[in-house]
C-alpha cells in the first residue's frame, strides 16, 4: 500500500494564493492530523491530496476516500443508501462492506432511517460510513467529528487510529487540538498557507501556540492558555 | 430497505401496464365519439388520428417525467423542471421560429431540430447563468428569468410572424396541445425523445453521487460537470423535440418525481426508470380528460393540455410546499 | 332582412366624396374596385395578396393606420368602415366633423349587389357599380346545380366550416353544390368520419400556421379537395363570384 503526497504545492483560488510550497505526505499505517486557525489552508490541502484541484493529479477513487467539510446529503436517503454510495467507485452494491462500515461507525441500528431525519452527529457518522464503505487505502477526512458529542468523538477518533493501525493512511482535519494530540501519530500545524510544524503529536504544541496566537504553558501539563 | 415501499422494477412494470391500459382507452376516445370508430373511415381515424396522438402523449410525457427526475437530482433541487427552468420555453421558441417562417414547410425535420437547438441553448444559458456551482436559489432565479425571456420572445415572434393567425396560436405553444397531430409529427419527435431518454436513463449513478455534493461526487470518480452536461443534453433531446410538436407542457416534470419519492424513496437514481412510464401515464391521462371534456361539457373546442396539467399540478405543488414548510 | 337593415343604417351623403379613407379590408377592396383615384388611405392589409383581391393595385395606393389621428391627417371627406370597427375611433372621427359610412359584411350575393350599388352611389360612380354587378352576374350564371348532388364542405382555418347564413354557404350553393357544413367548428375526426364528396379549403398560405396546417392533415388525403384563394372568401364582393367559378369548373375538368 502507498499513501498520497504533495511536494512544493502552490495553490491559488480566485486569484489569491492560498498554499505556498506545501510538502505533505499521508503514509500507510499512520494517522496524521492537520490543525491550524481558520483560513490556514487545511481544507485546500486536503482537497489537493484528494486530487480535486487542477494543481494535483486525480487520485484513484477506489484507493482514496474523501470526506468533505460539512458534507450533507441533498435528499432524504436512508443511512444505508448513503453508505452504499461509497461503493460507486467499485461499481457494485456489495452489502457486506456497507454493513461493516455502518457497524464500525456505530450507526447500524439507524441503517434504515432517513439521513435528513436523524441528528447532525448521526448524519455525520453516516457520511463517515460512506468513506469506510469504499474500503480505501487512504482516508482524507475534513472535520469528521465536528457535530459529534464527546463520547462519539472519542469513539470515532479511536476508530480512525485503529484503521491506521490496520495499515491505512489517515489524514484528519481537526479543530480539537487535544483530540489530535491524543489520537494522531503526527500533527501538522498550518498557518497562512504554510505548514509551520509537522512531527510527533507531542511536539506540536509550541507551533500550535504560535499559529493560534495563544500562550503555551507546561504546568501541570503542556497546554495552551489565553495570551 | 430503500426508503420506499416498492422497488423501481416492480413500480415501472405496474406503470407500464397503466400506460398500456390508458393507451387502449385513448384509442377509444375522440371527437367522433367514444368507442372504436366505425364505418369506412374507422381505420383512418384510429391509425391516422388517434394512434399518433396517443403515442405522442406517451412519448412527450415520458420525456418530461424523466427529465424532471434527472434535473431535480442533478441540480439537487426539488423545484427543477424543464418548464419552470425555461428549457421548454426555449424549445418552443426555436420551434415557432422554424414553423412560422416556413423552414419546417420546406424541410420537415427543421421543426424538431429547431426545438432541440432552442432547448440546448436554454440549458446552456441556464448552466451559465447559475454559475459553476448551480445552487438552489440562483438556479431557480436563472430559470425564472429564462422562462420569462423565452415567453416574451415567443410573443414577439408570433406578433412578427407573417401569418395572420400566428398570434392567436400563442396558447397552443404556451400551454401545449396534442390535437390533430399526425404520424409525421410522431416520426419527427420520436427519435430525439427516445435518444434523450436513453442518455438520461444512464445517469442514475452520477445523480446518486451528486446528492452528496460536487466535491464528494468527484472524489467518487463521478465528475459533476460531465453529469450535468449529459443531463442538459439528454433534457434538450427529450424535451426539445416534444415541445416542438406539442408546445410547452408544464408541471409533468415537476410533479412526477414528487409522486414517486414516497413509493421509491429519495435516492435520485432510483426514480429514473419509473419516471418515464409515470410521466407518460400522467400526460396520456391528462390528454384523455382534455378529449373527454368537449364530449361531456358544452365546449366549442378542447381545453389546452397544459391547462389541465397546471390545474392538476398547481394544487399538488402547494401541498408539497405546505408539507415541506417547518 | 340584412339588406334592409343595411340600407336603413346608411344615409348617403348629398355630394360625392373626393378623398376617401377606408378602415377595413372589405371596404378597402370595394373602394379600390370602384374609385381607385379617390383613395386617401387603405388599411395595410389591402396590400397583402393572401388576404386582398386588389393587392396589386393597392400596392401603388396610400395606406393608413386605422387610428383617428392618422386618419384625420389624411383630411378625407369620407371614411368607410364596417359596423364592427372600433367605435371609439369612429366616434372621434365623427366629432371631428368627418362623414363616416358604416357598412355591413355581405353574406350572400343579393346583399353584395345592394352594397356595391350603395357604395358606388356614395362615391359618385354609379355606372362603375353597375358594370361590376353585371360582370359578377355573368360569372354566376355559368354555374348550374350538379346531378347527382355533390356534398361539399368549405373548411377553413382552425377547422371552422361554412354553414347556413355564411358567405361560404352562399358560394357553395351558387356553384351548384350542396353545403354539407353546419357552421361552427368541424373537427378532424368528425370530418373524416363523414367525409363530403368535395372538400373546399383556402389555398395554402405562403407562411404556415397551426390553423391552416390542420387542413393538410394526412387523414384527409382521401377526400377530393379544391383550393380557393382566401382573398375571394374573406370579404363578400363582386370578386367572390370568381370563387363560385373555381368551384363550378374545378381545375382538371
Amino acid at each position: 500500500m502507498t499513501g498520497v503526497a504533495v511536494c512544493g504545492l502552490e495553490v491559488s483560488l480566485g486569484g489569491r494564493r492560498v498554499l505556498h510550497g506545501v510538502d505533505f505526505a499521508a503514509r500507510p499505517g499512520e494517522m496524521a492530523a492537520l490543525c491550524g486557525p481558520n483560513g490556514a489552508g487545511k481544507s485546500t490541502l486536503l482537497r489537493a491530496l484528494a486530487g480535486l484541484l487542477v494543481e494535483t493529479p486525480a487520485t484513484e477513487p477506489r484507493r482514496v476516500a474523501y470526506l468533505e467539510q460539512g458534507a450533507r446529503c441533498a435528499w432524504g436517503l436512508t443511512v444505508r443508501q448513503v453508505a452504499a454510495l461509497g461503493r460507486i467507485p467499485h461499481g457494485d452494491t456489495a452489502a457486506a462492506p456497507v454493513a461493516r462500515a455502518l457497524a464500525a461507525c456505530g450507526i447500524a441500528a439507524l441503517a434504515d432511517a432517513r439521513v435528513d431525519r436523524i441528528s447532525g452527529g448521526q448524519a455525520r457518522r453516516a457520511m463517515l460510513a460512506r468513506a469506510f464503505a469504499t474500503e480505501p487505502e487512504v482516508f482524507l477526512l475534513d472535520e469528521p467529528i465536528a457535530d459529534l458529542d464527546p463520547a462519539a468523538a472519542h469513539a470515532i477518533m479511536a476508530l480512525l487510529r485503529a484503521t491506521a493501525r490496520a495499515g491505512r493512511a489517515v489524514v484528519v482535519v481537526l479543530h480539537a487540538l487535544d483530540l489530535a494530540m491524543r489520537y494522531a501519530d503526527r500533527v501538522a500545524i498550518m498557518q497562512a498557507g504554510r505548514i509551520v510544524s509537522d512531527g510527533p503529536a507531542a511536539a506540536a504544541l509550541p507551533a500550535a501556540a504560535c499559529a493560534f496566537g495563544l500562550a503555551y504553558g507546561v504546568d501541570p501539563a503542556p497546554r495552551l492558555l489565553p495570551p | 430497505m430503500n426508503g420506499g415501499v416498492t422497488t423501481p422494477g416492480r413500480l415501472s412494470a405496474a406503470l407500464g401496464l397503466l400506460c398500456a391500459v390508458l393507451a387502449g382507452l385513448s384509442l377509444l376516445v375522440g371527437s367522433a365519439g367514444a368507442g372504436l370508430p366505425g364505418g369506412a373511415a374507422g381505420g383512418l381515424i384510429l391509425w391516422q388520428i388517434r394512434l399518433p396522438r396517443t403515442a405522442l402523449a406517451l412519448l412527450v410525457g415520458g420525456g418530461l417525467g424523466l427529465s424532471g427526475a434527472v434535473l431535480q437530482g442533478g441540480l439537487r433541487n426539488p423545484l427543477a423542471d424543464p418548464g419552470l427552468l425555461g428549457i421548454s420555453g426555449c424549445a418552443v421558441l426555436g420551434a415557432v421560429l422554424a414553423f412560422y417562417w416556413g423552414a419546417a414547410q420546406r424541410f420537415a425535420p427543421a421543426l424538431p431540430l429547431a426545438g432541440l437547438a432552442g432547448a440546448g441553448l436554454g440549458g446552456a444559458l441556464l448552466l451559465g447563468f447559475a454559475g459553476r456551482a448551480p445552487s438552489g436559489p440562483s438556479l431557480i432565479l436563472a430559470g425564472v428569468a429564462l422562462s420569462a425571456l423565452a415567453a416574451a420572445l415567443l410573443a414577439l415572434a408570433l406578433t412578427l410572424a407573417p401569418n395572420p393567425f400566428a398570434l392567436a396560436e400563442i396558447t397552443v405553444w404556451l400551454m401545449g396541445s396534442l390535437e390533430d397531430r399526425s404520424l409525421l409529427h410522431l416520426a419527427l419527435a420520436a427519435p430525439p425523445v427516445l435518444l434523450g431518454c436513453a442518455v438520461l436513463l444512464g445517469l442514475g449513478r452520477g445523480l446518486d453521487a451528486l446528492s452528496l455534493g460536487e466535491a464528494t461526487a468527484a472524489s467518487l470518480g463521478v465528475p459533476a460537470a460531465r453529469t450535468l452536461r449529459l443531463a442538459a443534453l439528454g433534457t434538450a433531446l427529450a424535451v426539445g423535440a416534444g415541445a416542438a410538436v406539442a408546445g410547452g407542457i408544464g408541471f409533468v416534470g415537476l410533479v412526477v418525481p414528487h409522486l414517486l419519492r414516497p413509493l421509491l424513496g429519495q435516492r435520485p437514481g432510483a426514480l429514473l426508470a419509473a419516471s418515464l412510464p409515470a410521466g407518460a401515464a400522467l400526460l396520456l391521462a391528462a390528454d384523455l380528460l382534455v378529449r373527454l371534456a368537449p364530449l361531456a361539457l358544452p365546449l366549442n373546442q378542447e381545453p389546452r393540455l397544459g391547462v389541465l396539467t397546471a390545474l392538476l399540478g398547481a394544487p399538488f405543488l402547494v401541498a408539497i410546499a405546505r408539507r415541506a414548510a417547518p | 332582412m340584412r339588406a334592409i337593415a343595411l340600407l336603413l343604417a346608411l344615409a348617403a351623403p348629398a355630394r360625392a366624396a373626393e378623398r376617401v379613407v377606408s378602415l377595413n379590408l372589405c371596404t378597402d377592396q370595394m373602394l379600390v374596385l370602384l374609385a381607385p383615384e379617390k383613395v386617401a388611405g387603405l388599411t395595410p392589409l389591402a396590400r397583402d395578396p393572401a388576404l386582398s383581391y386588389v393587392a396589386a393595385q393597392a400596392a401603388g395606393l396610400p395606406v393608413v393606420r386605422p387610428s383617428a389621428e392618422a386618419v384625420l391627417g389624411r383630411r378625407p371627406d369620407l371614411v368607410l368602415a364596417t359596423s364592427f370597427a372600433a367605435q371609439t375611433t369612429l366616434a372621434l372621427l365623427e366629432q371631428s366633423g368627418l362623414t363616416v359610412l358604416r357598412v355591413g359584411l355581405p353574406a350572400d350575393f343579393p346583399v353584395i349587389r345592394a352594397q356595391t350599388r350603395h357604395l358606388a352611389a356614395a362615391l359618385g360612380v354609379a355606372e362603375r357599380g353597375e358594370a361590376l354587378i353585371a360582370r359578377m352576374d355573368a360569372t354566376l350564371a355559368l354555374a348550374a346545380p350538379r346531378l347527382p348532388p355533390v356534398r361539399a364542405v368549405l373548411w377553413g382555418a382552425r377547422g371552422y366550416a361554412a354553414g347556413p347564413g355564411t358567405l361560404g354557404d352562399a358560394v357553395l350553393r351558387a356553384a351548384g353544390l350542396e353545403d354539407a357544413g353546419a357552421g361552427g367548428r368541424l373537427d378532424l375526426e368528425a370530418l373524416v368520419a363523414h367525409p363530403p364528396d368535395l372538400l373546399v379549403v383556402p389555398t395554402a398560405p405562403r407562411f404556415p400556421s397551426l390553423a391552416t396546417a390542420l387542413l393538410d392533415h394526412p387523414a384527409t388525403s382521401g377526400i377530393t379537395r379544391v383550393a380557393i384563394p382566401p382573398a375571394l372568401l374573406i370579404c363578400g364582393g363582386p370578386f367572390t363570384a370568381r370563387a363560385v367559378r373555381l368551384l363550378a369548373e374545378p381545375p382538371g375538368r
